[in-house]
């Protein structure tokens, strides 16, 4: 039995490619609240909506938990058989996004490069989109993922 | 009510300047629960970072924290000290995952200014960039990272003027 899947290996990317991912997620307060105090986010505009009512309205998500959201909802297709996470780059927040927003992760296979026997570099673009199709992230990542046991 | 003083937090524009370094408070161990939690929750589905056993038989001593928790946690201590000020989160580049973090270890931060500047279009906040770096309890540094900010003016007039003399 494998734990993961075996059809996301550094030599089932293909340059190029571009996926839509399957699932969706509507962001909710467990997402934006939970996360922003998790990691110590102290500004107030993501969890005070009486602070915010004359300027966004309603509680801004913050930016990090709308990244993290979308490099998640690809990472059963792009990260699952990872060994490392190397970088990012070109990270770009385009839209606000609100308690109740549907966002959906799209991802192109940018480039890949063989590292050693058991790895390879792949470098992917990501981006986010709401329930308008409008984007809400875009950004780089670069990852080290297995290649597939011979 | 009425004797109350506003222990006012945050920063604003005027208050950085280019090289300034920025020794963020509290610090965090990042657990078990936390890297599980968070990748559950976004989603994140590499057992790294919530099966320990599979993330032992690909040599790590525990669970890997999930990557994307030390970006997070690494930008919320540096939050009072940079951002709480006020204005729009913009981007960030030049991301560097240096070494894994493992559950149990513990993440502190530092930021230092690496350009202010004046916006055309935006009259009551300046863009700053800051490299923030985040450090195990070794010293060892496991991420760094570039953000860029809008960041509220204190006096938007006195700015504004000193750019036109």
């Amino acid at each position: 039995m494998s734990l993961t899947g075996n059809n996301n290996y550094f030599e089932d990317f293909k340059v190029g490619h571009v996926i839509e991912h399957a699932r969706g997620k509507t962001m909710c307060e467990n997402d934006n609240v939970g996360i922003t105090m998790q990691v110590l986010n102290t500004a107030d505009a993501h969890y005070n909506e009486d602070r915010v009512k004359d300027t966004f309205g309603k509680r801004l998500q913050f930016g990090g938990v709308t990244i993290s959201m979308i490099i998640g909802m690809s990472m059963q297709d792009t990260g699952e058989n990872a060994l490392r996470e190397l970088g990012l780059d070109k990270i770009r927040l385009k839209t606000s996004v609100f308690h109740g927003d549907t966002l959906y992760a799209y991802t192109e296979i940018l480039d890949k490069t063989v590292v050693d026997q058991d790895s390879g570099e792949v470098r992917f673009k990501h981006w986010g989109v709401n329930q308008d199709k409008k984007i809400v992230f875009e950004g780089e990542r670069r990852t080290l993922i297995k290649r597939k046991p011979v | 009510m009425e004797r109350a003083v506003l222990a006012s937090k945050g920063n604003p524009y005027e208050a950085f300047s280019e090289g300034q370094v920025f020794e963020h408070h509290w610090g965090r161990t990042l657990t078990d629960g936390d890297s599980t939690w968070f990748s559950t929750q976004t989603l994140s589905f590499n057992p790294l970072y919530f099966n320990e056993p599979y993330a032992q038989s690909l040599g790590h001593p525990k669970m890997v924290v999930n990557p994307m928790l030390v970006f997070n946690t690494a930008f919320g201590l540096s939050v009072e000290d940079l951002s709480e000020g006020g204005g729009l989160f913009l981007g960030v580049d030049d991301c560097e995952f240096l070494i894994p973090m493992h559950v149990g270890d513990t993440l502190t931060a530092r930021s230092t200014v690496a350009s202010k500047r004046i916006s055309k279009s935006n009259k009551t906040a300046g863009i700053v960039t800051w490299i923030t770096e985040g450090f195990n309890q070794r010293g060892e540094k496991t991420i760094e990272f570039k953000r860029t900010n809008f960041v509220r003016f204190k006096d938007p007039e006195a700015v504004l003027a000193g750019l036109e003399s």
